[in-house]
């Protein structure tokens, strides 16, 4: 992760402080002054989005206003041939919303209006810069909320929601953000105005949706999001089991599964987690077991009730060591805190962190389990794991100093080799945090040079001249060489407040 | 570097140790590309052919996906399922049955038709709002493209933001972005209950009730409109399907699960017409549109059929008055001059040209059958 997103300007400074005057000064044509931000005190909050380890100054930030303002921006990128970095809260943690030193940032935060909620008829309208929380908030005086729930939720925004195709807690029921939003408005680099998606059910042609969902801020700029509006469960209840092995938990949740209950959540954390979680939020968690699970029902109160009794019986045949259905909703919230707070938690037992976002078939946990144990030992670094059991995506938490010699390189070889058995086992080196610039090398390995060749012709049929978001999600074959993951340096994780998992 | 090059020991795949019958003709089909590659010369990528009945039909050379077959992998507990494009409906779905699970977009499986053809034509049952479309279930794909290689996107796993999500892409792209070779979709349990209601209504036609109870937490799976007739389906426990039935009131239909299949499989009393058949998909919530015809409504309001003798350009122009898309259903019986899909023009139709040119530059994948307007 260190060298490869570090792709310096050829510009000297000089070159580069007389472009910027110039681009400034050229966009004052399409833009109030006061959208345009050039200086360093201005430029410096811009440097970087949620993984502050890469930094880089744009040329200039813009802010505007209008759809008209955008779409001149856009044109004006287009025939000047400048790169255009789109950006939301720029809470992000692969780096896609990094800038480019020799292009212009296009911050969406002034597009926070929700446009229409429609409680009647079950959809929003929303400009990209409305926070995701913002949605539900809206709609839960009408029994209705917007699904997708990413743990930053409180801050991210709607616009960056559709770029990475955010998931959340609830995704192996409620599913991701491509299938909780209807349409998005957009503008090419062309400056069009093109409507992705429709108020119907499908659209003419090819499903666009489904390639703009996740794409990173490479394909278009998304200037509005209609979302679909779902019935707030009447009633929700957890359950928190305690196990003595990882394979016993890992086979209650197949046997869950086998029951035909869908849960609306189900997480995992492996002992070191547990220990760390439970020391840090006082939750009640039995740190004398090896894995526990939390398992969330919701529905109809007739159905929670019926799956609470399946569900607690089946655990009880796979050896459960304790378990407890929370009685109140205090105590639901408690057991929810350990589990939430488990990312700050362990990065009180070393001055550092690496958060790994990869996912695994379900069935191949006490595997990647094990064989994690060994690459541990190897390294000589611990490993605390969460685990969002219900859809494998797992976020091992490697624990270092990068005061130590050596020990920030060791760090990062083993989380390339988590993320290569990651792949080993059939699964993908990114669940939900995207690939920006983190990741990049990381694609070399998932995806052979074919595919890659075609995704890169998918971004030249939108983006011929490669101008937005250049360098990201989809390495470009030279660069296929090394791998990455998130560091955390000292506690000091970016938007420290959120919660991350 | 592929991801094969680091195989994880064998009883450590994701795939589970049975042996599924089937055989992998992937290099075969391979092979195939590259000679139309070379000859410059169309292909017409068929399966069953169940579906003819959708898009122009084709003169081409046929490349049949039919021998490419069989479960590749599937593990209930994962709730995936892998599966090979030639793989007959008939046979998945009853493999899923009899593990209790389903394909949860309640696709057609037709006489003959594959698992190839429902995706390639987009096709979604009865409770597509409820449950969701095709392309939402859809995890992973390999496909061969126009450049004759065959690529994988996506994956076996629910979450992943990996690359551009080319998989479900493909999904309703009826085989013009390549020839589809396997896939790996979410699928869930079979409900433990299920119940239909029927109501009478007012006015023929109308979604207004449907679209008042979406609004409400009730596990409604499926729901329709036949005439004066509203059909809602109940899905899930037992306890919650009957506390729902006395919120929606209505009469129980007996033999319902009959009367859905017959709505998937178009096998209803109405779709046997002289007439033509044409599909409108538009928001649920729409008003009962003023085209002169019999009517079939599903998904809550958003698949309309239409039986009628009306010119094409009529259906198309009413249906974008309600910013909705129709479909032709009945392509055998049209003339070559008549559009089967709403024609798209300005800036989307070159945005989707350059997309089909970005798989298929040379035009080798089923020309004419789509959007002929994407293949000039």
């Amino acid at each position: 992760m260190s060298s490869q997103a570090a792709e310096t300007s050829q510009l000297t400074a000089t070159d580069i402080a007389s472009r910027r005057q110039r681009f400034a000064q050229a966009l004052t044509a399409f833009l109030p002054a006061s959208c345009i931000l050039s200086t360093t005190e201005e430029l410096k909050p811009y440097e970087s989005d949620g993984l502050t380890v890469f930094k880089k100054t744009p040329l200039l930030v813009l802010l505007p206003e209008t759809i008209e303002q955008v779409q001149a921006v856009l044109r004006w990128a287009s025939e000047t041939k400048v790169p255009v970095v789109a950006r939301g809260a720029g809470t992000g943690l692969s780096g896609g919303a990094l800038p480019h030193e020799e292009g212009i940032l296009l911050g969406l935060a002034k597009f926070n209006q929700i446009l229409e909620l429609n409680t009647e008829l079950g959809f929003a309208r929303v400009q990209p810069g409305v926070r995701n929380l913002a949605i539900s908030d809206a709609a839960r005086p009408h029994g209705l909320y917007y699904a997708p729930d990413p743990s930053s939720q409180i801050a991210c925004t709607i616009g960056g929601n559709v770029a990475e195709n955010s998931g959340g807690v609830h995704c192996l029921k409620y599913g991701l953000t491509i299938h909780n939003v209807l349409a998005v408005t957009v503008v090419t680099i062309d400056g069009d105005l093109l409507e992705i998606g429709s108020s119907a059910m499908d659209s003419a042609g090819y499903d666009l949706l489904s390639i703009m969902n996740g794409s990173e801020g490479m394909l278009a700029v998304v200037v509005e999001v209609r979302v679909k509006l779902l019935p707030t469960p009447p009633s929700a209840k957890l359950i928190m089991a305690a196990f003595n092995s990882v394979e016993d938990a890992g086979s209650a949740v197949g046997k869950v599964i086998a029951e035909g209950i869908i849960p609306a959540g189900l997480e995992l954390m492996d002992k070191p987690a547990m220990v760390a979680a439970e020391a840090f939020a006082n939750c009640g968690y039995p740190t004398d077991s090896a894995a526990l699970l939390l398992c969330e029902l919701d529905g109809l109160e007739e159905e929670v009730t019926a799956q609470i009794k399946k569900v607690s019986s089946v655990f009880k045949a796979c050896n459960v060591s304790e378990l407890r259905v929370a009685e109140s909703e205090e105590e639901r919230l408690l057991l929810w805190k350990g589990r939430k707070s488990a990312f700050p938690a362990v990065g009180r037992l070393a001055p550092d962190y690496y958060c790994i976002d990869g996912t695994i078939p379900r069935g191949q946990l006490p595997y990647v389990l094990r064989r994690m144990e060994q690459l541990s030992a190897e390294y000589e670094l611990p490993i605390a794991n969460v685990f969002h059991a219900g859809d494998g995506n797992l976020h091992p938490l490697i624990l270092f100093d990068a005061n130590i010699p050596g020990e920030t390189k060791r760090t990062e070889e083993l989380g390339s080799r988590i993320l290569l058995l990651c792949v080993e086992v059939g699964g993908t080196v990114t669940g939900e945090h995207g690939v920006g610039v983190e990741k990049i090398n990381e694609m070399c390995v998932q995806f052979d040079e074919d595919s890659l060749v075609q995704f890169h012709a998918i971004k030249a049929a939108f983006d011929p001249d490669g101008l937005l978001n250049p360098g990201k999600a989809v390495p470009t074959l030279q660069r296929c060489a090394e791998f990455g993951a998130m560091h955390v340096h000292h506690g000091n994780i970016p938007f420290p407040n959120l919660e991350r998992f | 570097m592929s991801d094969t090059d680091n195989p994880a020991p064998a009883e450590n795949r994701p795939t589970s140790s049975q042996n599924w019958p089937g055989q992998d003709r992937t290099d075969q089909l391979v092979e195939r590309v590259q000679q139309a590659i070379t000859d410059n010369a169309p292909l017409n990528i068929v399966g069953g052919k169940s579906k003819s009945f959708l898009g122009r039909s084709q003169t081409a050379p046929s490349l049949s996906t039919l021998e490419h077959t069989g479960v590749v992998s599937y593990e209930p507990t994962e709730l995936v399922v892998t599966v090979r494009a030639g793989t007959t409906m008939l046979e998945l779905t009853q493999l899923l049955a009899q593990h209790g699970q389903m394909l949860p977009f309640e696709p057609p499986v037709l006489n003959g038709g594959t698992i190839g053809g429902v995706l390639a034509c987009g096709l979604s049952g009865p409770a597509r709002p409820f449950a969701g479309s095709a392309r939402d279930f859809v995890l992973g794909m390999r496909v061969i493209n126009g450049q004759g290689k065959a690529l994988r996107f996506g994956g076996e796993v629910m979450k992943n933001v990996a690359g551009y999500d080319a998989a479900r892409l493909q999904v309703g792209a009826f085989g013009t972005l390549g020839v589809l070779l396997e896939t790996s979709m979410k699928v869930l349990p079979l409900p433990e209950a299920q119940l239909t209601l029927q109501h009478e209504l007012q006015s023929a036609n109308t979604t207004d009730g449907i679209v008042k109870l979406m609004r409400q937490p009730l596990p409604i799976s499926a729901a329709a409109v036949i005439g004066t007739s509203q059909f809602i389906r109940l899905s899930g426990s037992a306890s919650a399907v009957s506390a729902a039935a006395r919120t929606c009131g209505g009469e129980e239909v007996e033999n319902a699960d009959a009367f859905w299949q017959s709505i998937r499989e178009y096998e209803h009393p109405f779709f046997s017409s002289e007439k033509a058949l044409w599909r409108i998909s538009v928001a649920e919530y729409v008003a009962p549109i003023e085209l002169d015809g019999d009517w079939l409504i599903d998904w809550a309001g958003g698949q309309r059929f239409i039986k009628t003798d009306l010119e094409a350009e009529t259906i198309y122009a009413a249906a974008a008055a309600v910013k909705g898309h129709a479909s032709c259903y009945s392509a055998l019986q049209m003339a070559d001059s008549v559009a089967l899909f709403q024609p798209m023009d300005g800036v989307m139709r070159s945005l989707q040209k350059r997309v089909r040119d970005s798989f298929d530059p040379q035009r080798l994948f089923n020309p004419g059958r789509f959007h002929p307007e994407l293949d000039a």
